[in-house]
């Protein structure tokens, strides 16, 4: 009698640890989509490439390094520590500060000897949820399935001095005793250059890009007010991060401002504000957008994709792209961001994509993309 | 005879109570006081009473023998505006008087814009206010001489009266970047505030190529505005390369009145640059060799 | 049973007390702020002409800068000085209540009416002045004891500018006449 609780508690704890971790990772429920992880210490063999991928993203999702990579086939170009960086990310890049939530696969093509798959995997961020559709390719070894990882390549950046030779400005606050009118430093000045109210799927979005006319750097922010034919406000939203903030003298952003759920129907008129504040900035690192071009990607998606080559000395840990698609009357018809998650190193480049809506795509005639970059440490 | 008295009595000590009475409570404000003068309230009767003064920054309580005068210290007044003197015994009497200003002693001068585009028409504009010692305003009219100078030249000269306490002016800013002074003064007080003159909007902006051996080294000719005032550094030019493989751009800075920038592209291409929202020139590159 | 019942009721009269309490509050601030009424006047306003929203905004600002004022010389605290109020016309009414608090006195203003005109609008719009004829029954009391009692027509002299949210009075000033 005495020993019931003490049995009970046990008992219970180990069928929570089973359900803990049978349902870890678990995503989706669609058939024929392999979804989450299998559990610890009782993973399915690899007898299936679905088995075989499941189990490596599970471990991966684990940070179980060692077991992820027993999972890699051998013919596979890479060593283990170069495997654990392409997961966990470096330099400060936004995988650094990432988390694999979850993923889906689906096969592609099987044979007996080999498979292709697709995987999406929905990864956690401080920018917020980012989505990565990846192909693998597996192989059969023996009576098993083994991932073949790509090699993984990274930048070579010879070692060398950069000189550092763009204007920087600094801002000097004056002090709280400061008579009235003795702080005589107005705000930047601004211009919404255009503006464009649509109604999307998700709601209503309001777009178009904004200049700095001044000759000092500027921290900007676009707010929109929808207003109903009484007058009175709808709804209020600012354009958050689809915006370059910091902007240099005569330097262009798009911006985009979301209205979820709301239509256009009831909206009568736009009212647009636009903040800018005096802040500190460096005209370096100077980051070119190369080989822009619009295509349809491996999932059917129309997508502008690039290369952001870095042209300065200083790494940029989170590059973030804001782009803006123009129609044949040079109208801003849609604007789009994404961020690379891989930290951008001096005198190198790394990939970008953003997706163009497929009801837009056959509208869009020019685009521009500008370039937002967080380097930890700086200003 | 006894009736007459009684009436006679008490008419007396009617009298005799109104005097008491008024007496009692009566007291008289300044007629005019300046900010931040000392002045007196006289009061008479006798007996003990409660003295309150309340105006613009001052509630003060104190007690006083009926007779004596109450002493406004230059603390009490120092802010313009209605004062409100109450005597309190057995009922409360009040007066009120007005503190007005002093003579001016500062300048509150307002000048925008910090930096202002040359050769603009009415693009610096200033207010002036002139307060005394204390901050209050000065609204009878005063004379205020405003000078807008750049280097040796003189821009603007004028005399402006203040009207409700205010003057102001607006003048067109200087053909050359630099710094503009702007001064105004009244009697012996001046205020003076500086605004940056800077260069327009980018004119005749025209660019270079010339193919290298990783791509496309482009930049352009000395950037500078229609009035020849050289474009700030810092001032972002966005090339645009256009080619087979795709676009390409970069938003490269003004460094010594000159932005450069490497392209990669290799087909035959065509370079463009713009400025904010000024376009410069087309250039065609040919394919690498 | 007995206990929750005991629980739920007492749970009933302390929500309707906090309910009552809150309405209360809530009403005394509408009343607080229904009681002052503002009458604005921008046509004299130059050198530069006053946009629509700025006058809604001045209008709501100065309206809540004289309830403020109410609030603060009737219940000696300076709170509500915070938000509507700058540079020397902070000042002065924070030293008001400063000293009224410690006079033991405060003001009531009951029934304000102010007829104002904007007489100057900067170039720039960072200042406007207004001239306000304000009528008021003012009140003083001494301890709880009422020592003056007057309908008073004040004239005065106001510079507002612009703030982060909102258009704050900077100065005042109290005057003769116009």
């Amino acid at each position: 009698m005495k020993f019931t609780i003490p049995i009970t508690l046990v008992v219970l704890t180990v069928l929570l640890m089973v359900a803990g971790l049978v349902w870890t990772g678990h995503a989706g429920g669609t058939v024929g989509i392999a979804a989450g992880s299998a559990m610890y210490g009782l993973t399915p063999k690899a007898d299936t490439p679905e088995h075989a991928l499941a189990n490596l993203l599970a471990d991966a999702q684990r940070r179980n390094w060692d077991r992820a990579y027993a999972d890699v086939s051998k013919t596979s170009d890479v060593d283990e520590s170069s495997f654990i960086q392409d997961w966990i990310g470096s330099n400060g890049g936004l995988r650094s500060f990432s988390s694999l939530e979850g993923f889906d696969s689906r096969p592609m093509h099987i044979t007996n000897d080999e498979a292709q798959m697709r995987v999406r995997l929905h990864w956690t961020t401080p920018v917020g949820p980012i989505e990565d559709v990846r192909d693998f390719h597996l192989i059969k070894e023996g009576d098993v399935w083994k991932t073949v990882w790509p090699k993984v390549q990274v930048p070579s950046v010879p070692a060398q001095v950069v000189p550092v030779t763009y204007l920087r400005w600094d801002l000097v606050t004056g002090g709280a005793a400061d008579e009235w009118g003795s702080k005589n430093v107005d705000a930047p000045h601004v211009r919404i250059i255009s503006m464009n109210a649509v109604d999307s799927a998700e709601g209503a979005v309001v777009m178009g890009e904004v200049v700095n006319e001044d000759t000092i750097p500027a921290f900007v922010n676009v707010n929109a007010t929808l207003v109903d034919g009484a007058g009175n406000a709808i709804d209020q939203e600012n354009s958050f991060d689809k915006i370059a903030h910091i902007l240099l003298p005569k330097q262009v952003t798009p911006y985009r401002i979301d209205f979820p759920t709301i239509s256009l129907k009831s909206v009568k008129n736009v009212r647009m504000d636009v903040k800018a504040t005096l802040v500190p900035a460096s005209a370096d690192p100077v980051i070119g957008v190369m080989n822009q071009k619009v295509e349809s990607d491996a999932q059917g998606k129309n997508v502008l994709h690039g290369d952001l080559l870095n042209e300065s000395g200083q790494t940029v840990n989170i590059p973030h792209v804001v782009a803006s698609f123009y129609d044949n009357n040079g109208k801003v018809v849609w604007v789009a961001d994404g961020y690379v998650d891989r930290a951008l190193l001096p005198q190198s480049s790394e990939p970008f994509a953003v997706e163009i809506p497929r009801s837009l795509a056959g509208k869009v005639q020019n685009f521009h993309v500008v370039v937002n970059q967080y380097s930890l440490g700086r200003s | 005879m006894q009736r007459l008295l009684q009436v006679c009595v008490r008419v007396l000590l009617g009298v005799a109570c109104l005097v008491g009475f008024c007496r009692a409570q009566d007291f008289r404000v300044p007629a005019a006081v300046s900010a931040g003068d000392e002045a007196d309230i006289s009061t008479a009767g006798n007996g003990k009473a409660t003295f309150h003064l309340i105006g613009p920054g001052v509630s003060r309580k104190s007690e006083l023998n009926l007779g004596e005068s109450i002493h406004l210290q230059a603390q009490d007044t120092r802010t313009a505006g209605d004062y409100l003197a109450i005597v309190c015994s057995s009922t409360c009497r009040s007066g009120s008087f007005y503190v007005s200003v002093a003579k001016p002693a500062t300048l509150t001068f307002l000048v925008h814009p910090s930096r202002v585009p040359v050769a603009q028409s009415d693009a610096v504009s200033g207010v002036l206010l002139p307060f005394d010692q204390f901050h209050n305003l000065i609204l009878h009219p005063l004379t205020v001489n405003f000078q807008l100078t750049t280097g040796n030249a003189s821009l603007l000269s004028r005399q402006v009266p203040t009207q409700n306490g205010i003057a102001w002016f607006r003048a067109l800013s200087g053909k050359s970047a630099g710094l503009l002074q702007v001064t105004a003064a009244v009697d012996d007080l001046s205020a003076r505030r500086a605004v940056q003159q800077v260069a327009s909007d980018p004119c005749n902006l025209r660019i270079t190529g010339q193919r290298t051996k990783v791509g496309i080294s482009v930049q352009t000719e000395p950037v500078r505005d229609c009035a020849g005032n050289p474009v700030p550094d810092g001032t972002i030019v966005t090339f645009t390369a256009t080619s087979a493989n795709g676009k390409s751009s970069v938003d490269a800075p003004i460094k010594r009145g000159i932005a450069q920038a490497q392209m990669l592209a290799s087909g035959a291409t065509s370079i463009s640059a713009a400025s904010g929202v000024v376009m410069g020139n087309e250039v065609r590159v040919g394919a690498q060799p | 049973m007995m206990h929750f019942s005991y629980c739920l009721a007492r749970f009933r009269s302390s929500f309707s007390v906090a309910a009552f309490a809150l309405c209360l509050g809530v009403s005394l601030n509408l009343h607080a702020d229904s009681a002052v009424q503002v009458q604005l006047n921008f046509k004299k306003a130059s050198p530069r002409g006053v946009e629509e929203l700025t006058e809604r905004a001045i209008l709501r600002d100065y309206r809540f800068a004289w309830t403020s004022i109410a609030q603060a010389l009737e219940f000696n605290t300076l709170d509500p000085l915070e938000g509507p109020f700058a540079g020397d016309a902070k000042r002065w009414l924070k030293q008001s209540v400063v000293s009224q608090q410690q006079a033991g006195l405060n003001q009531k203003y009951v029934g304000q009416t102010h007829h104002v005109e904007a007489v100057f609008y900067a170039p720039e719009g960072d200042v406007m002045e207004l001239h306000d004829t304000a009528e008021y029954q003012l009140q003083i009391s001494d301890g709880g004891k009422v020592i003056h009692d007057e309908h008073a027509v004040v004239h005065y002299v106001v510079l507002m500018t612009p703030a982060a949210d909102r258009w704050v009075i900077r100065l005042l000033q109290a005057v003769p006449q116009f």
